[in-house]
């Protein structure tokens, strides 16, 4: 029985061990993708090994000191008081441990903080439970008018990105950690966070402040592109709206959005039959005041605050697996209607609080004034998703 | 004459007959609030008279009291008294003197109670003194020091308030050098005469509290008045009124003047923002969609100027349109005003939202809501 329970320890120990082998972990502290990461990885490394070491020699000591002086029934052994060399030792051993620990710890988070090289600035939003990126104008990356995104966060690789992040509604922590440490988002607050990556690809990422029922879900991306794909990213972010051709399904399907979506979600360029140009208003019906934009929503690959993904589970695999040569291309290929994710964007719009948890409860509304913290279930019919499914699928 | 209950009883009778007669000719003429007071006033000088007459209920013998010697004096009974009737008085009045009254209470009930038990805990009396003070000064000593260090920062905070910002800091820095000096002159000279010691204490707090008290009397300078009577978000309109005091406020305007995300800067007529994060100056800033974003206005430029926010226009009533416009105050060169924009909508194309200031042609930022 007891070589029985060993045995299951040992085995439960060794595979939670061996799973921090695991290669294949978009959110691994240890694989830093950029120079600030880099920076804190050149930090974690050595200091880990030293805590490593000690927390071992602390844990066999106390182990052995457990099992050889255990209770037997043996007499109560020499009772003394005081040792002042030794208790002078080990109180210097870990203030000396401590105070290198400290200077470089200092030296890493000055040179996190230095912005003054920055090349990119990019303003990041956080709500319940989704990451907004604004791109201010910056004509030397050909942004002559404002960008607006989200989910994913697009940058040129090899460009020191300012991110200025802020809140609207509770605090947030943006954490890719390939790129960076976390730094939180907090209302009222703009917060200097740099990122910069060395290749094109994809980096996973995880809001680490919790921040309610779908704090779980609030994910996002950092997408690299090379400078030349950047470039074509954003040509194509200032494209023109264009409505879907008459008589299209994709058309019906723009009459649907007009009536339903646009109250909270806005369409750059959409007008209106007779002209006037339509504007959202996601601050009369959601808490935070901001609904996800959705122009060229088709280029992107994930929504619902990157909790899904667009692109079906093989062209999903065909991106994040694409080397940093070819992966430009391939992301800018955006979402054709091969590659969408029709079930979870169906679902969605069938019901979008069975697939993220967000408050849609009219009962539990009173104390937000009757906004919703999230996507409501808007009723829709089978009719009304497959011509908004039509017409999201132009919006590239 | 006066047994050790009856005392208790009188002072409780004595004291609420001066809040009676207080409380009907000057704080209120209420019937119940007088009924109250009168009923306590008639309940405890009855026991008063009992006590005395039953002499605290005592047949004549000293029982087994282990002590000889008499009791000690106390003050405790008094306060016992005072705390009652400050609890009875604040019921009518105020919670502030309710909570006094408790206070007293409490601490008469626990230090009278001591009293007694060590009184009678053996024969020597010094011994019965030694073994209360062991009980009770660990208790006493921190919660005097604190009462009394309460009292000097109570009065040193009415000194700072009442003057000027710059004599309250000059008054700072003196009564600190005076304690420094104090403290130095007390620990090389150990052997100064106690008198001398108590007497330098004693005529320091007088001091602070005497200048405190006379500080109250004299109210709060009159720029705290005034920022305590305007609201910090109050002065978005765009009227002719001018505030010197708005920035100010130390509430409110603490945490929005540490988050200031732009600064706009009048400087020599010329307008020109700067944003965290951004190298050099703008001239045109993106504001986040519904979200406060806080900019400092400074006027380094002579004369009086305001800065305005155009923020487009919105619906008030079908059809019916109105403009949306927030501004600082009108503000003297030098200094400088907080405005907070929450803007939920972008401009609508052709029409971009702009911060301007009036009297300044061809002066604009250009405020971009994506």
């Amino acid at each position: 029985m007891r070589r029985r329970v060993v045995g299951v320890v040992s085995g439960i120990a060794s595979a939670l061990f061996l799973s921090g082998c695991a290669t294949n972990a978009p959110q691994d502290t240890w694989q830093p993708k950029g120079p600030n990461a880099e920076i804190i990885d050149n930090l974690q490394k050595p200091v880990f090994a030293v805590a490593g070491i000690i927390g071992v020699i602390v844990t066999v000591a106390v182990i052995i000191a457990v099992i050889r002086f255990r209770d037997k029934g043996q007499p109560i052994p020499h009772q003394s008081h005081g040792n002042p060399a030794l208790e002078i030792t080990l109180t210097i051993i870990p203030a000396l441990i401590l105070t290198v620990v400290g200077v470089f710890t200092f030296r890493t988070v000055f040179d996190l903080a230095k912005t003054s090289d920055t090349e990119m600035i990019i303003n990041v939003t956080g709500q319940q439970w989704w990451w907004e990126y604004d791109y201010p104008v910056q004509n030397e990356f050909g942004i002559t008018q404002p960008i607006i995104t989200s989910g994913q966060l697009v940058i040129p690789a090899g460009t020191k990105v300012l991110l200025r992040q802020t809140s609207r509604d509770v605090i947030h922590s943006y954490w890719i950690p390939a790129l960076n440490g976390k730094r939180d988002a907090v209302p009222g607050r703009v917060h200097l966070n740099r990122i910069e990556a060395d290749k094109p690809g994809i980096y996973a990422g995880q809001c680490t402040e919790f921040c309610g029922l779908s704090h779980a879900n609030m994910r996002m991306e950092a997408v690299a592109l090379s400078k030349a794909d950047f470039a074509k990213w954003v040509a194509n972010q200032l494209k023109p709206y264009t409505s879907p051709a008459e008589n299209t399904l994709a058309k019906e399907g723009e009459t649907v959005f007009m009536n339903q979506c646009v109250r909270c979600h806005q369409v750059n360029g959409m007008k209106r039959a007779d002209g006037t140009p339509v504007i959202a208003a996601p601050d009369e019906n959601i808490v935070s005041g901001a609904a996800p934009n959705l122009s060229h929503l088709m280029s992107r690959n994930t929504f619902a605050g990157a909790t899904f993904d667009l692109l079906n589970k093989s062209c999903r695999e065909d991106v994040w697996t694409a080397d940093s040569e070819s992966f430009g291309a391939k992301y800018l290929s955006g979402v054709s209607e091969d590659c969408l994710n029709q079930k979870d964007l169906r679902g969605w719009l069938r019901n979008a609080p069975a697939m993220k948890p967000m408050y849609a409860n009219p009962a539990l509304l009173t104390s937000t004034g009757g906004k919703y913290r999230g996507m409501p279930n808007l009723g829709l019919t089978e009719a009304d998703i497959e011509k908004l499914v039509a017409y999201l699928l132009t919006l590239k | 004459m006066f047994s050790t209950g009856s005392k208790y009883f009188f002072g409780i009778t004595f004291l609420g007959t001066i809040a009676f007669a207080i409380y009907m000719l000057l704080i209120s003429e209420s019937a119940i609030g007088g009924t109250a007071l009168f009923g306590l006033v008639g309940a405890t000088a009855l026991l008063t008279g009992l006590l005395l007459f039953t002499r605290d209920g005592s047949n004549g013998e000293e029982g087994v009291a282990a002590s000889a010697a008499a009791p000690t004096k106390s003050i405790w009974p008094l306060i016992a008294a005072v705390g009652t009737t400050l609890l009875l008085v604040g019921a009518i009045t105020s919670t502030v003197v309710t909570l006094l009254g408790v206070v007293l209470l409490l601490a008469a009930l626990v230090e009278w109670s001591v009293l007694s038990w060590s009184e009678r805990a053996s024969s020597d009396s010094a011994y019965n003194a030694s073994l209360r003070k062991r009980l009770l000064n660990p208790i006493e000593f921190p919660v005097l020091a604190a009462v009394g260090l309460g009292v000097v920062i109570l009065s040193f905070s009415r000194i700072t308030l009442a003057v000027n910002k710059s004599v309250g800091a000059i008054a700072f820095i003196v009564l600190g050098s005076l304690v420094l000096a104090a403290g130095v002159l007390f620990s090389v000279r150990p052997n100064l005469k106690r008198g001398l010691v108590s007497g330098i204490c004693v005529l320091g707090v007088v001091g602070i509290v005497a200048a405190g008290i006379a500080s109250a009397g004299v109210g709060i300078r009159e720029e705290l008045v005034l920022a305590k009577e305007e609201g910090h978000y109050m002065h978005q309109e765009c009227g002719a009124e001018k505030s010197e005091h708005f920035d100010k406020l130390p509430l409110e305007g603490v945490s929005a003047t540490a988050s200031v995300d732009t600064y706009i800067e009048l400087i020599d007529g010329k307008l020109v923002a700067s944003v965290q994060g951004f190298a050099g100056s703008q001239q045109s800033i993106t504001v986040p969609r519904s979200n406060p974003t806080n900019i400092l206005f400074r006027n380094k430029t002579e004369g009086e100027y305001r800065l305005v926010a155009n923020l487009g226009s919105k619906t008030v009533a079908d059809g019916v349109k109105e403009e949306v416009v927030h501004c600082t105050q009108l503000i003297e060169q030098g200094f400088e005003q907080l405005l907070t924009l929450n803007i939920p909508k972008p401009a609508e194309a052709g029409k971009p939202f702009t911060l301007t200031v009036p009297g300044l042609a061809g002066q604009s930022i250009e405020v971009i809501v994506p």
